[in-house]
C-alpha cells in the first residue's frame, strides 16, 4: 500500500526542495526589510543589511572633542576623550588623520597634526592631542579609524513612523502581557471549563489594553516627524475607507451573482459577458469622469465618494467570481427546496449563503488587501486639498520626503502597514485557497 | 513715541486679527524680533481685509520637512487675515492636479514644481491669472525680474499671453560640491575657471584618485542629473540666445553645438578613471546615493555637481562650512560668456480663484513671506528686497547672492522643453549615452522625438 500513486519518495524530495525555495524567495527580501527597518540612513547607505548582523571591520571619520574642551597640563594643551561612544566595543585596527592615508598609524603610535601638536589614539578609541599652542578653530580633529564594529541597531525609524518610543513601548507591553498569559493559564490548568480556555487570553488582552491606557504609548513626538496622532489618525480613516469598501461591494456581487446563476431572465448570457468584459477595464480609465460625477451629484471628495468608487472598481471581480462558484453548487439542493416552495429570497439567504462562504471570504481578503494598499483610488476620490483626510499610505509616502530616498522609513512604514493585513490574511487564509479553487476546479 | 505707539497698533491689530479668527495661532518667529523685514509685514497686516471664515487650499510637491515650514510661513497670513489656510503635499503632484483640475475640484493654489506643466494647463484653460500689477512688482523687484515674468507667461485657451506663474522657491543648480578638508589634505585648490577645473580632473587622476562622483539614478525620472549637466555645459560653451534657441527646438537637438556639449560631459562621466565605480555605475547610482561618497573613508570621490538642494542627502553629522562645502560651476576663461547661473524653481498659480487667494498671492510678495522659509530650509529666493542675514547658513546665502548678482540666468532648459523631450527621450537619451551610445546617435534619436510631437 505503500507505493499506491508512483514514487512517493522522488516526488515528496522535489516538493520539499521547491517549497524550501519558493520559502527562500519570499523570506529574503522581506527579512531584508525588516532588518533595515532598524537601521540608520547612514548604515543603509554604506553596508548590505546581511552584513548588519555580525561585527564588520568599517571605514569611519570620526572628529575628535572640539578645540574648546582643551585643558592646560603642565604647559601644554590638551584634549582628551574617546572616539567611541561608551561601551560601543569597537576596536581599532590601525588609523590616519589625512583622507589620502587613513592606515598611516597603528594604535597607540603618535602622529604629527599638520596645524601643529600630536594626536595619541589607543585601540580602543581613547585619543589624547597634545600641543605647546591652543588648538584653534571650532571643529574637533578629523580622525580616520579602521575598526572591528559590533552590530547596531535602533528603534528610531519605528519613532519616526509611529511616534517616539511607541514601538519600545508595545514590545514591553506585548512581553508584560505574554508572561501574564501563561501564568494565568498555569493557575487555570486544573480546570477545564470553557471559561478556564478564554481566561488566560483575554486577560493578557485586557492587560495590554490596561498598560497603553494607564502608561500611554509615547513620550512625546520626534523632532521634525509627525505626530503619533496623524498615524494613528490614518490607520482609523484607512479603516473607514476599507471595512465598508469590502462589505458593500460583497453584499451587492452576492446577490448578482445569485441572479445571474440561478435566476431565468431573457439576456442573462449577455449580462454575464458584459461583467467579464468588465474585467479588462483598467480603472484609470474612470478616474476624471467618475470624480466629475461625484462632484456634479454633490457627493464630492469623500468617504462616500471613495466607497463607491471601490465598490465599482471591485464589483466585476467579486460577480464574476462568486457566480462562478454559485453555478456549481449542486442543482437538487436548490430545485428541492424550490419544490418545498422556498421563494428567491429564502433561498439565497437559507442556502446559497451558507454554501457560498469560502468564496465569499476569499473575496472579502482580496478586497481588503487591496483597498487597504491602495493609493491612487484615495488619492483622487478621498484626499481633497485641505489634507483634512488621510490614509496610511498617503501618510507614508509622506514621511519619504520631498524627494524620496528614505529608505530607512520606507522599510519601517511598510513593516508597519503589514501587520493589519497579516492579521486578516493569517486569520482567513484557509477559505482562501478552498475559494480560489472553488471557481476554476470542480 | 509716535511712531512706536503706531507699531505697537499694527502688531496689536494683527494680534486681533488672529482672536478674530477664533483660533490661536502659534507664529514660528515672534513679529518684531530677529533678521526679519517686519516693517513691510505690519504695514500690509494692518491693510490686510478681513478674510474670517474663508477657506483657501494650497496643494504642492512639498513633502516632510519643508510642508512644515511652508505651514509656518502660512501661519503670518492666517493671523492678520483670519483664513483658513491650508497646505497638502503629494508625491505625485503632477498627476494630481490634472485630475482635479480636469475633474473640477482643483485646490486654489497649485505650486508647480516646474513651469511646463503649468503652461499646459493654461492652455487648457484650467489656470487663472495672476492679480493685475503682480508682473511689475515681479520685474522690478526680482534678480533678472523680466526673465522671471516671461517664464510664468504663458499662452491661454484662445492664445493670448498673461502671466499665470509667480516663482517662489528658487534653487541653483550650477554648484559643485566637495569636502574643504579632503581638498587640503590633498593639497587642492578650488577651481577658478573652467580650464582649471578640467586640471584639477586630470591631476586627480594622476595622482591614482577618482575625482567625481555622478549618479543619474531617479526612478521613472532616472537621468535628469545628466539633462542639468549637458544644459551647464551648453551655457558655457554657447551664447544665451543659442541656449534658448535649444530649448525651443530653434536650434536642432542635433546641431554640432549641442552635441559638443554632450561630448564634454562624456569627457567627464564616460571616462572610468573619472567617476566613482567607473563609468557604467553612473547610470545605476541614484542621485540621492551618489553625494555620499565625498563623505566615505577614505573618499570615494572629490566632487559633485549637484543643485542647491543636494544637502539634504549628505550624511548626517556633515556641517556646513567644514565638512562640506561648494563652489561655483566656473565658467570657461577663453570664452567671454560672463557667469551664467543654471536654476530651476517652483511657482505658484492660481487653479481655483477666489477673493482669499489672491490675497494670498499678494502676501508672498513680502520679504518675510520669503524670510520665513530662508531661516528654516534650503530655501533660495531672488527676491532683492529679503534681509540676507535671514538664510540659515553662510553657504545658502553665497548661493543666494550668486543668484541675485548672475549676469545670465537661465531656467533649466529640459524643463522647457516639451514634456516628451525634457521629461521623456532627454532623459532616456542621456542614460544611453553614458551607457556608451554615441553622441550624435543620441541627439538624432531625441530630436527626430521632438519632431514627432509637433
Amino acid at each position: 500500500m505503500d507505493n499506491i500513486a508512483g514514487s512517493k519518495a522522488g516526488l515528496s524530495w522535489a516538493v520539499h526542495i521547491s517549497v524550501a525555495l519558493l520559502v527562500f524567495l519570499w523570506l529574503f527580501p522581506t527579512v531584508g526589510l525588516f532588518v533595515s527597518s532598524f537601521r540608520t540612513a547612514d548604515q543603509i547607505a554604506t553596508s548590505g543589511w546581511w552584513k548588519a548582523m555580525f561585527p564588520s571591520e568599517q571605514n569611519q571619520t570620526i572628529r575628535a572633542a572640539s578645540p574648546e574642551t582643551q585643558i592646560e597640563q603642565n604647559g601644554m594643551f590638551v584634549i582628551e576623550g574617546n572616539l567611541f561612544e561608551n561601551g560601543s566595543g569597537a576596536e581599532i585596527s590601525v588609523w590616519g588623520i589625512s583622507s589620502r592615508a587613513i592606515d598611516a598609524f597603528t594604535p597607540g603610535e603618535t602622529a604629527e597634526l599638520r596645524r601643529g601638536g600630536t594626536i595619541t589614539v589607543q585601540a580602543d578609541g581613547a585619543y589624547r592631542m597634545e600641543n605647546a599652542e591652543a588648538f584653534e578653530g571650532t571643529r574637533g580633529q578629523r580622525v580616520f579609524v579602521t575598526a572591528k564594529t559590533p552590530p547596531e541597531f535602533t528603534l528610531g525609524n519605528y519613532d519616526t513612523v509611529l511616534g517616539k518610543d511607541v514601538a519600545r513601548n508595545m514590545i514591553i507591553y506585548a512581553i508584560a502581557a505574554a508572561v501574564f498569559f501563561f501564568v494565568l493559564r498555569f493557575l487555570f490548568r486544573g480546570h477545564d471549563s470553557t471559561l478556564a480556555g478564554i481566561i488566560p487570553g483575554a486577560g493578557a488582552v485586557i492587560l495590554l489594553i490596561l498598560l497603553a491606557l494607564v502608561f500611554g504609548l509615547s513620550s512625546g513626538a520626534v523632532e521634525g516627524a509627525q505626530t503619533t496622532d496623524d498615524m494613528a489618525g490614518a490607520f482609523f480613516s484607512t479603516l473607514t475607507v476599507t471595512i465598508p469598501a469590502t462589505i458593500i461591494p460583497i453584499v451587492i456581487a452576492a446577490f448578482a451573482a445569485y441572479a445571474l446563476a440561478w435566476m431565468d431572465f431573457p439576456g442573462r448570457a449577455l449580462l454575464i459577458a458584459a461583467v467579464v468584459a468588465l474585467l479588462v477595464v483598467p480603472l484609470q480609465l474612470a478616474l476624471i469622469p467618475l470624480l466629475k460625477l461625484h462632484l456634479g451629484v454633490g457627493i464630492g471628495k469623500g468617504y462616500l465618494g471613495i466607497w463607491l468608487a471601490h465598490t465599482g472598481f471591485g464589483l466585476p471581480l467579486a460577480i464574476y467570481l462568486l457566480r462562478n462558484y454559485m453555478v456549481g453548487l449542486p442543482r437538487d439542493i436548490i430545485e428541492c427546496a424550490k419544490v418545498d416552495g422556498a421563494t428567491d429570497f429564502q433561498i439565497f439567504v437559507r442556502i446559497i449563503l451558507p454554501l457560498s462562504f469560502p468564496a465569499l471570504a476569499s473575496f472579502a481578503i482580496f478586497q481588503f488587501l487591496w483597498t487597504w494598499n491602495d493609493l491612487l483610488v484615495a488619492k483622487v476620490f478621498l484626499i481633497d486639498a485641505t489634507g483634512e483626510t488621510t490614509v496610511m499610505t498617503n501618510a507614508i509616502v509622506e514621511l519619504l520626503g520631498t524627494r524620496g530616498g528614505n529608505w530607512e522609513i520606507l522599510a519601517t512604514a511598510a513593516f508597519v502597514s503589514i501587520a493589519v493585513p497579516l492579521v486578516v490574511f493569517f486569520a482567513m487564509q484557509k477559505y482562501l485557497v478552498r475559494g480560489l479553487l472553488a471557481g476554476s476546479v470542480k | 513715541m509716535m511712531n512706536r505707539f503706531l507699531t505697537t497698533a499694527v502688531a496689536f491689530a494683527a494680534t486681533a486679527g488672529v482672536a478674530a479668527a477664533g483660533s490661536h495661532i502659534e507664529l514660528k518667529f515672534p513679529v518684531g524680533e530677529g533678521p526679519f523685514n517686519w516693517d513691510s509685514y505690519n504695514e500690509w497686516a494692518g491693510a490686510a481685509p478681513d478674510l474670517s471664515g474663508q477657506q483657501v487650499t494650497v496643494s504642492g510637491p512639498w513633502l516632510q520637512p519643508e510642508d512644515d515650514y511652508f505651514r509656518d510661513v502660512l501661519d503670518y497670513f492666517i493671523a492678520a487675515t483670519g483664513a483658513d489656510v491650508t497646505y497638502a503635499g503629494s508625491d505625485s503632484f503632477e498627476q494630481n492636479i490634472v485630475i482635479d483640475a480636469e475633474a473640477g475640484s482643483a485646490p486654489n493654489i497649485a505650486v508647480f514644481p516646474q513651469p511646463g506643466l503649468a503652461a499646459d494647463m493654461a492652455s487648457r484653460g484650467l489656470l487663472s491669472p495672476l492679480p493685475d500689477g503682480m508682473g511689475d512688482w515681479v520685474a522690478a523687484n526680482y534678480g533678472a525680474g523680466d526673465s522671471w515674468v516671461d517664464l510664468g507667461t504663458y499662452a491661454d485657451e484662445t492664445g493670448t499671453d498673461q502671466l499665470y506663474g509667480f516663482f517662489y522657491n528658487v534653487n541653483v543648480k550650477s554648484l559643485v560640491w566637495y569636502s574643504p578638508e579632503n581638498f587640503e589634505d590633498a593639497g587642492y585648490d578650488v577651481p577658478e575657471t573652467m580650464e582649471e577645473l578640467r586640471d584639477l580632473t586630470e591631476t586627480i587622476v594622476a595622482e591614482g584618485e577618482v575625482p567625481w562622483c555622478i549618479g543619474l539614478g531617479s526612478g521613472a525620472a532616472t537621468g535628469w542629473p545628466a539633462t542639468d549637466w549637458v544644459e551647464d555645459i551648453m551655457l558655457r560653451t554657447q551664447p544665451p540666445e543659442i541656449y534658448d534657441g535649444w530649448t525651443t527646438n530653434e536650434v536642432a537637438f542635433n546641431d554640432p553645438r549641442v552635441i559638443a556639449a554632450i561630448e564634454e560631459f562624456g569627457w567627464f562621466a564616460r571616462d572610468d578613471a573619472k567617476v566613482a565605480g567607473g563609468a557604467g555605475a553612473v547610470a545605476a547610482t541614484d542621485f540621492r546615493d551618489s553625494p555620499k561618497g565625498l563623505f566615505s573613508s577614505p573618499p570615494q570621490c572629490y566632487m559633485h555637481r549637484q543643485a542647491s538642494f543636494v544637502p539634504a542627502f549628505f550624511p548626517e553629522d556633515v556641517e556646513f562650512g567644514v565638512d562640506a562645502d561648494f563652489f561655483y560651476f566656473p565658467a570657461y576663461q577663453s570664452k567671454d560668456l560672463g557667469s551664467p547661473v543654471l536654476g530651476g524653481g517652483t511657482l505658484m498659480a492660481i487653479t481655483d480663484p477666489s477673493e482669499a487667494a489672491s490675497a494670498l498671492m499678494e502676501f508672498f510678495q513680502l520679504p518675510v513671506a520669503h524670510e520665513i522659509m530662508m531661516a528654516q530650509t534650503g530655501f533660495l529666493t531672488p527676491h532683492k528686497g529679503v534681509n540676507l542675514d535671514a538664510y540659515l547658513n553662510d553657504t545658502l546665502r553665497k548661493q543666494g547672492e550668486i543668484l541675485i548678482n548672475a549676469t545670465t540666468f537661465r531656467f533649466d532648459g529640459s524643463d522647457l522643453m516639451p514634456g516628451g523631450v525634457g521629461a521623456g527621450t532627454f532623459w532616456t537619451g542621456m542614460v544611453d549615452y553614458t551607457g556608451g551610445k554615441d553622441a550624435t546617435a543620441v541627439a538624432d534619436q531625441i530630436q527626430a522625438s521632438w519632431d514627432a510631437l509637433k
